[in-house]
């Protein structure tokens, strides 16, 4: 037993950490802002070069044969440096093509010809677990989909693949989160293109675990944050963090941080080893690293003060993005609600 | 990133649940008296005698001197069992003992090592004074030095299990001129020494182990003095990097046992409605579902923390994080018990009674305050895991 990631793990984050630190660093969201999308399409390209959408695919289904452990980590380093753009749906769509042996589809959205976008069920989830579902209908909320080719809906049931212009009634709202983008839209009969239910592989396990993840790298961001400005805002003849008030609210980000990332790091191998209890422990993952992120940004901007309530400042970015991870998956009450009617952990 | 156990821990995973569900005792532990004491000590017998006893002390002193992860075995297996704390031998154990390793004299460790792995002594603490908490290097008990003898004159307060104990590591200030951590003594200090006198305080849930005690010009050889005359304050620093993360663990089994408990509870009893499961409430089930996610976070805060230091000789500040971690959960796991209940919760059953609920919450307000509290917790992290200037 250890928990801790390996040097070859951390190797792989921190060159995907240097990636994203000279591509898409934070200002790139207030630059943006105004745009239709806000990652353009040569860092897509060059994401998709990485390797960085096939990082967890086997190699013979075309990806670089990782496991849920080195993308749990990718998706900590994205969520401590806020990267922008359709990772999650992306990752999780090009996984869900090459299982249901869509060849062509799965190379499109490794290779970063085709993105994917998120759709969340507007309304009850709609699949029967029973059967294989051919067609989607509904409404549905649309994240990172403008220059998306696919979007992706994850359902209890199952994950399913669909084409995004054959969603109908598209328009886009304006996000709380300057690092994403928000549409409405429709879906009559639009034909599935691939399928992977939840009996052939725990793909909403996945996605719950890279999202904690996420939800990690912001807590731990903001802990780092308010830490470094304890240390050099100086009040009263003395930097600020001497006074137990700032102390004690770094120390709890502190304790916030290390209890999501040990549980993200723990779930992500109990998804990966597919153990007995791996819905509890990726729930309880989600659950933790969600609040834990919500909580450390809102710690942070009361830490930097006037500052910290402005757009130019890091801070709101980190809470804004905290608050989206929160409701990509289902609502964090459903998660809790799933979670205490599990039997208990291993 | 991996949790396997290897083939021998999982046999000796095997070893550890066989010989506990065979070995343990049935009966249940006496409320806090002369009866619990010889529990106590009857428990750590049999352990020393089943080969078991000091599962982290080093072979050289008696103990196992098990690996990291076989103590974390060890510790979880305990915990599982539900078999009650170390209470009255931890102090010996997992605090004089070690620090007698560290710094005693041959005789000392000689003389009273195999005695605490044994279960023939208990134990107890006399750092804390009225006015000497939070901040120990406060402390004004003093000992003069007579002949080969030190005379100890002041108070000691906060001690478990004074009434029962046979020793006491004692913290005195034996040069009056040092300024605060300099100047204090570690000192061997027998209970049955004439002059000694000990008063019970009783805790809000209505126990009875806490103690002052008094000391009127106590005679201690000065050959119980142990690490060096005035060099007392490193002594009992000493102690602190003997914990490398496992000892809390069977606690942290213990509370997510607590939380199945609840979660169990809440099935069965009716709940705020009058009519319908407590779990129907949906405020009770989330509640019960955070508990389980934050306890499962415990674990895995604990396994990280064993993790780092199976990759280091000295153990980081970080078991601070956990220790405060788990003063919050546990708090908020009792408080949901207590409310669980209902007006039931009023009717007061101590903690050493099945369905000890009450008892329990109460207690639940020592483990905030009780080894360091958690704003000093939040001290240490603030200074020595993230740096902070203090």
């Amino acid at each position: 037993m250890d928990l801790l990631p390996t040097p070859g793990q951390m190797e792989i984050a921190s060159l995907a950490a240097d990636f994203f630190g000279n591509e898409l660093p934070i200002s790139v969201i207030r630059e943006r802002r105004d745009e239709p999308v806000v990652v353009d399409r040569r860092v897509w390209s060059e994401s998709a070069e990485l390797g960085l959408f096939g990082l967890g695919i086997a190699e013979e289904l075309g990806g670089a044969g990782c496991e849920l452990a080195e993308e749990t980590l990718l998706f900590r380093e994205m969520g401590r440096r806020l990267v922008p753009g359709p990772f999650l749906p992306t990752v999780l769509g090009a996984r869900v093509a090459a299982l249901a042996g869509q060849h062509e589809t799965a190379s499109a959205i490794l290779s970063g010809k085709a993105a994917v976008g998120l759709a969340l069920r507007r309304g009850p989830d709609g699949f029967d677990a029973a059967t294989t579902p051919s067609t989607l209908d509904g409404r549905f909320q649309l994240l990172d989909a403008a220059d998306s080719r696919y979007v992706l809906l994850l359902d209890p049931a199952g994950a399913a693949l669909v084409e995004t212009a054959a969603l109908t009634d598209v328009h886009s709202e304006p996000a709380i989160d300057p690092g994403i983008r928000l549409a409405e839209a429709r879906a009559d009969a639009v034909p599935i293109i691939a399928w992977v239910s939840t009996q052939e592989e725990p793909i909403r396990l996945r996605a719950l675990v890279l999202t904690a993840a996420m939800s990690v790298g912001i807590a731990e961001a903001t802990r780092d944050l308010s830490t470094e400005h304890a240390k050099v805002r100086v009040q009263f003849g003395r930097p600020i963090g001497v006074n137990q008030a700032i102390k004690h609210a770094c120390a709890d980000m502190a304790v916030r941080a290390e209890a999501a990332l040990s549980q993200v790091l723990f779930a992500a191998i109990c998804v990966q080893d597919g153990r007995a209890d791996a819905e509890f422990q990726a729930l309880a993952a989600k659950s933790v690293a969600g609040r834990f992120a919500v909580e450390n940004a809102s710690a942070t901007i009361q830490v930097h003060g006037g500052m910290g309530y402005t757009f130019e400042h890091d801070s709101h970015l980190f809470l804004k993005r905290a608050h989206v991870l929160e409701h990509l998956l289902g609502e964090p009450a459903d998660h809790l609600a799933r979670l205490v009617a599990q039997p208990a952990a291993q | 990133m991996d949790l396997d156990f290897s083939k021998e821990q999982v046999e000796f995973r095997e070893q550890v649940r066989t010989w506990l569900e065979e070995n343990a005792p049935r009966e249940i532990r006496p409320e806090m008296g002369p009866a619990m004491r010889e529990y106590d000590l009857a428990w750590q017998r049999t352990q020393w005698e089943g080969g078991w006893a000091g599962i982290s002390w080093p072979q050289e002193y008696g103990g196992r001197g098990l690996s990291l992860l076989q103590q974390l075995i060890w510790f979880e297996e305990y915990g599982r069992a539900g078999l009650p704390g170390i209470d009255a031998c931890f102090v010996g154990l997992s605090h004089a003992g070690p620090t007698l390793m560290t710094r005693a004299s041959e005789e000392q460790k000689t003389y009273h090592l195999a005695r605490i792995l044994r279960g023939e002594v208990i134990w107890c603490q006399g750092f804390s004074e009225p006015d000497a908490g939070s901040d120990l290097a406060a402390l004004r008990t003093r000992a003069r030095i007579e002949g080969d003898e030190l005379v100890v004159s002041g108070q000691k307060i906060w001690t478990s299990f004074a009434t029962l104990a046979d020793w006491q590591e004692l913290l005195v200030r034996t040069d009056p001129e040092g300024s605060r951590h300099h100047g204090i003594s570690w000192v061997i200090c027998d209970m049955h020494s004439p002059g000694i006198e000990v008063r019970g305080i009783e805790t809000i849930e209505g126990g009875a182990e806490f103690c002052e005690v008094f000391y009127d010009d106590v005679r201690i050889p000065l050959e119980n003095v142990v690490g060096g005359l005035n060099k007392g304050w490193s002594v009992a620093m000493s102690t602190l990097s003997f914990e490398r993360g496992t000892a809390f663990t069977a606690n942290q089994v213990r509370l997510a046992s607590t939380v199945e408990k609840l979660i169990d509870l809440a099935k069965e009893r009716t709940g705020p409605d009058g009519r319908r499961p407590a779990i129907a409430d949906d405020e009770i089930a989330r509640r019960l579902a955070t508990a389980r996610a934050e306890v499962a976070s415990l674990r895995a805060m604990t396994y990280a923390g064993i993790s780092r230091n199976m990759h280091r000789d000295q153990p980081g500040p970080e078991g601070s994080m956990v220790k405060l971690f788990y003063s919050d959960v546990a708090k908020k796991v009792y408080r949901l018990a207590f409310d669980l209940l209902g007006a039931d919760a009023l009717r007061f059953v101590s903690r050493w009674e099945p369905g000890g609920w009450s008892g329990n919450y109460l207690y639940s307000y020592s483990v905030s305050i009780g080894g360091g509290t958690s704003e000093v917790q939040r001290n240490i992290i603030g200074d020595r895991v993230l740096g902070l200037p203090r």
